[in-house]
């Protein structure tokens, strides 16, 4: 009988450093006096950076647990994305933890850690059971973190929602996943996923789409999508900072890992409804976006819209759809955190409620501050020289080479429409008077979490070649198997 | 200096201006220093240029690629970055940069009753634009045009907000950007469906051989780049942006809206030639589409009251002239043209903006006499109206003649070619008329209401119109040299050479011209007034002054103005149309949102049973697969 060894364990490498540093800040949480607590932020962010040297130290490619964990390049990528993605979030939300929950501030960074790890053992998860465990361990402590502040009423409200809507989906997501083990006798993926391409059955169906509704929950796509405001709203924007980036791409590596496994056989039996629901979240998204009258409710809905762009590439089920939807989820990971790490740091300065009109005049409260979203929002609506602008050509790109000609016209005419509310808050920020003269002023840390978002942001945007070649090169292999 | 060098200059001296003054907000708001930093990165970009210029001109064998990759794709690349400098793209770097240096110092007095944030905001803008012009001249391939393209798009955005507190101007803003940004839709699809096919964004024979054989694909991705083509150069029905527009300053519309950014759309048919060649039904269709432009701006520019609406519809006319000629297989008359028009449409934006700066009125009738108080614009406003209207020795008479003359070879091959022939012959006669009608009304007669306290600009809104007068005068004579730069062994131009054509255009011209006068100067309204002064005599004044404008509003105008309400209600009313039902389904699915955890959770339930019942039903329909 073979003892399990740590070197067999090296495709998990990177999880484990995450979880032993978890562990490491959970006692040192204990210990530390109130006073020094605030040093909890750098210890996660060391941790994370930890965890993403060793997918490059080490080679993560293997299989682990008798092939429940399997490390392929696709799993490298995002857990690189998750690691730095989780750091930059942690750093942006370093300040305000500090402040508002200063005695408690190692819960949040412990809690966060977790949900990394959860997305960390997503990116591998080719058997059920390790899929369903890995994705709760990622669910709940984004439930926790959106209760975090205990005394604010709309946050509580939006945390209890939040977890009934989110148990809702995962017994969707579980019924839907238990309808095709019964089928195919085996919690596998690869095995469910052959079995259903020999022999598809109604049944199979049916539990394709209630992991698509369960699933589409945690993305929001329409019409799934309804917390997805709400809970921006309510919650304290550092999380949500977190919370509109990593997750959704967490939710995705769960559609890919299921749907795309034996070239995509659930997918491919699952096209049709697939298709309507990736149309209607672009529709939806798109439209809904269009009055809103807060911006984080307005980027909630955005986010909406760009969830249709990865499920558009997701349609294509071939090597290069997913080589650019990995591309779209890193453009839409910094994008997406940057513009939130601004709509804070206005509101935390001085400047409002997070209405558009509080963005009034922005530029000349806080110049830089105003750039910086510009550069996000232009790249949210995907003009050149920003990653935004590659990741749309991109995706649109792969679906037209998988045929589906009307589908980049669609999307490409939607993300003109798109415009419409980005220049919104652009011309709320440059052209409007501002409401008054005092100047917005950004702590340190909160800027340099924004600096990072932007170099990513502008820089993938001025030279996308590496990323490009990077996403390209972990799609390869993987639809195959 | 090598070709590289003079390449990275004058794209790259804006660039580093631009970020320098975005960067450095005290510099920005120094004001004076800003706007210096500006012109001299517009003066080396003319120095660059020019000097690549004469350069192509000693010695165009070759074109001169540097470019590096920019997608690298397993070892091979997937697209460059560059720069192409060959016959092609030399000139329009000249003329960009010296059009936009000329803007650029008119711009300095012109502007100066700005504060001195708002001055270094403008000539940050204006050093980005330039920027993203140049580098959209030089793109070696369709991607880096359109990502240029965008920022063109974006620079051309924030230059007509400039007066962001006039909401007319903050809406004309947004409706170009709107109108264009839809249009781009066939230039991003259209780069899709050429790499998807032929797996390259070139615009090589080797690409477009390939692209050749594949049938329809060709047709597609040319119609595809004809339709940004027609939003960016503001061609009929794309084109309502473009009056709008002239809310911006006007040296911004002399820059943009006159000699640079929507001749980008004419820029792209040219350096993308090969790929609609490939598509001949693209190329009549271009054709007709630019003929018809051509006369309905023409028309509408009639009766506009506008000085700068006048001129915004000419553009509009006169790029239809080049896409016209370039539909009809003339790249040289279409692209010769091209640089005829900017400097002398530059020249009269410029002028009327030292119009509009010495009455403070865009109106036609506050002015009128002008000629007695503004010398040197009287007589550049005059020259450029003249070379605008195909004056014989002025750069537009040889241009507007080469265009003409492969129309009228065109209506040999296809006897569609005889729309836009028909539509841009009779655009020389009205064009005629309509610019020696806003010099009429203008600069002579009696002086208008706003005119008498009017007096000529400083030195630095004079130079400006004295440098765009020498190629308004003489560029014509240069065909031959230009002709050489674009290497068409075929065609021939000559600086004397009387055909048919030619001469009807020319009685054409002098026709408007005098048209003109006749009615604006001698005028007719007042002879016709005094033949019937009895009848007057029973009424007071204004109602005779009624009478004569309705009944010059009916002969004149009724044409105009119904062309002007199409414009505005139909075609401007579609696209409003649009955006508005936007907002309204907006709001119907707004209503959905109600806030309660359990309604989602019905919603989450409603959403995976109608997902099943739909899939079961899509499994009987289709059987078991």
């Amino acid at each position: 009988m073979n003892v399990p060894m740590l070197v067999d364990f090296q495709p998990l490498l990177p999880d484990l450093v995450l979880l032993v540093g978890a562990l490491w800040l959970l006692i040192l949480d204990l210990l530390m006096p109130h006073g020094r607590k605030r040093l909890m932020a750098g210890g996660a962010i060391v941790t994370l950076l930890a965890a993403a040297a060793a997918t490059w130290l080490y080679d993560p490619i293997g299989t682990v647990w008798g092939g429940a964990y399997l490390g392929t390049g696709l799993a490298v990528f995002l857990k690189r994305l998750f690691y730095v993605g989780g750091a930059v979030a942690v750093l942006g939300a370093r300040t305000h933890v500090n402040e508002a929950y200063a005695r408690r501030q190692g819960e949040y960074y412990l809690t966060m850690l977790f949900s990394i790890l959860g997305m960390s053992l997503l990116t591998g998860a080719r058997d059920l059971i390790l899929l369903v465990v890995a994705f709760e361990l990622m669910s709940i402590p984004l439930y926790v973190l959106t209760a975090f502040p205990r005394d604010d009423k709309r946050a509580t409200e939006g945390a209890v929602k939040l977890y009934l809507v989110g148990a809702a989906s995962s017994a969707t997501l579980l019924f839907g996943l238990s309808l095709l083990f019964g089928l195919a006798h085996d919690t596998s993926i690869l095995a469910i996923a052959t079995h259903v391409q020999a022999h598809p059955s109604p049944l199979a169906l049916v539990g394709a789409a209630m992991v698509i509704g369960g699933l589409g929950f945690k993305i929001g796509i329409f019409p799934f999508h309804m917390w997805v405001p709400d809970a921006y709203e309510g919650g304290h924007t550092p999380f949500i900072v977190f919370l509109s980036a990593l997750p959704k791409i967490a939710g995705f590596t769960v559609f890919i890992q299921l749907l795309l496994a034996r070239n995509g056989a659930l997918a491919t039996m699952a096209l049709a409804p697939l298709l309507v629901l990736s149309v209607t979240t672009l529709i939806a998204g798109n439209f809904l976006a269009l009055r809103q009258s807060n911006v984080k409710r307005l980027l909630a809905f955005s986010g909406v819209s760009h969830v249709g762009f990865l499920m558009l590439a997701l349609l294509t089920r071939s090597e290069l759809g997913l080589g650019m939807l990995l591309f779209y989820g890193v453009g839409y990971v910094f994008t997406n955190m940057g513009a939130f790490l601004v709509v804070h740091a206005v509101k935390n300065g001085g400047g409002g409620d997070d209405s558009i009109a509080s963005f009034d005049g922005l530029v000349r409260r806080n110049g830089w501050l105003a750039a910086a979203m510009l550069a996000f929002l232009l790249s949210l609506a995907g003009i050149p020289f920003m990653v935004g602008f590659w990741a749309k050509l991109f995706v649109f790109l792969a679906v037209w080479e998988a045929g589906f000609y009307g589908l980049v016209v669609f999307g490409a005419s939607i993300s003109v429409l798109a415009l419409f509310y980005y220049l919104r808050v652009v011309r709320a920020m440059f052209m409007n008077p501002p409401a008054n003269e005092a100047v917005i002023d950004v702590d340190p840390v909160t800027n340099t979490a924004i600096v990072l978002c932007l170099l990513a942001v502008v820089g993938i945007g001025l030279y996308p070649g590496p990323l490009y070649d990077a996403a390209r090169v972990a799609a390869v292999g993987f639809i195959g198997n | 200096m090598r070709t590289l060098d003079l390449a990275l200059i004058s794209v790259f001296a804006p660039l580093i201006i631009a970020v320098l003054l975005i960067i450095v907000a005290p510099l920005r708001r120094a004001g004076r220093a800003a706007a210096a930093l500006s012109v001299g990165g517009a003066f080396a970009s003319v120095f660059a240029s020019v000097a690549l210029t004469l350069a192509r001109l000693a010695d165009n064998r070759v074109p001169e690629i540097f470019e590096t990759t920019w997608l690298p794709e397993a070892g091979k690349s997937a697209a460059t970055i560059g720069l192409q400098i060959d016959g092609i793209s030399a000139p329009m770097l000249a003329v960009v940069s010296i059009v936009a240096f000329c803007v650029q110092v008119f711009s300095l007095e012109y502007m100066a009753d700005e504060n001195d944030e708002d001055y270094g905001r403008y000539f940050t803008w204006h050093s980005l634009f330039l920027f993203s012009m140049q580098a959209l001249v030089v793109a070696p391939n369709i991607l880096q045009l359109f990502c240029a393209w965008e920022l063109v798009g974006l620079c051309s955005y924030l230059l007509i907000g400039f007066y962001y507190k006039k909401p007319s101007a903050a809406r004309a803003a947004l409706k170009a950007f709107w109108v264009t940004k839809f249009a781009d839709l066939g230039l991003l699809i259209g780069l899709i469906v050429q790499y998807a096919a032929v797996g390259t964004f070139g615009w090589d024979a080797e690409t477009v051989a390939k692209l050749g054989a594949l049938g329809v694909v060709p047709v597609a991705v040319a119609a595809l780049y004809f339709l940004a083509v027609m939003g960016k150069s503001a061609q009929f029905p794309l084109h309502v942006w473009l009056p709008d527009a002239m809310e911006g300053p006007t040296p911004v519309s002399a820059l943009l809206h006159a000699a640079t950014m929507v001749a980008a759309g004419v820029y792209l048919i040219v350096r993308a030639y090969p790929i609609f060649q490939a598509a001949p039904q693209v190329m009549v269709a271009m054709s007709v589409i630019g003929g018809v432009t051509a006369v309905f701006a023409a028309i509408v520019a009639i009766g506009q009251n506008d000085i700068k609406r006048v001129l915004a519809y000419s553009t509009c006319s006169q790029l239809g002239y080049m896409v016209a000629a370039l539909g009809a297989g003339s790249l040289f008359g279409g692209y010769f043209h091209l640089g005829t028009h900017a400097f002398f449409k530059a020249m009269l934006f410029l002028s009327a903006g030292s119009v509009i700066h010495a009455v403070h009125s865009n109106d036609l009738s506050h002015m009128g006499g002008l000629s007695k108080k503004m010398k040197w614009t009287t007589l550049t406003f005059s020259v450029g109206s003249l070379a605008l209207a195909g004056f014989p020795g002025l750069s537009g008479f040889f241009s507007k003649d080469q265009i003409l003359e492969s129309l009228w070879e065109g209506t040999h091959r296809d006897p569609l070619f005889w729309i836009p022939f028909l539509a841009c012959l009779a655009t020389v006669g009205i064009t005629a008329y309509y610019m020696s009608r806003v010099v009429f009304l203008a600069f002579f007669g009696k002086l208008g209401e706003h005119a008498h306290h009017a007096h000529e600009g400083g030195i630095a809104m004079r130079l400006p119109l004295l440098i765009l007068l020498v190629p308004t005068v003489i560029g014509g004579l240069f065909g031959g040299q230009f002709l050489g730069l674009l290497a068409l062994p075929e065609v021939e131009f000559h600086l004397t050479h009387v055909t048919p054509v030619g001469v009807v255009a020319l009685v054409l011209a002098f026709g408007g011209i005098g048209l003109g006068y006749v009615l604006n100067m001698t005028p007719a309204g007042a002879g016709l007034a005094s033949a019937t002064a009895p009848v007057a005599a029973f009424i007071e004044y204004g109602a005779v002054d009624r009478f004569w404008l309705g009944a010059y509003n009916l002969l004149m105008m009724a044409l105009s103005r119904v062309f002007a309400w199409l414009d505005r209600y139909v075609v401007d009313g579609m696209l409003n149309g649009i955006g508005a039902g936007a907002l309204t389904a907006g709001e119907w699915l707004r209503r959905f949102q109600t806030g309660r955890a359990t309604d989602y959770v019905y919603v989450v339930m409603l959403g995976v049973v109608g997902l099943t019942i739909w899939s079961q039903f899509a499994a009987l329909v289709g059987g078991s697969r």
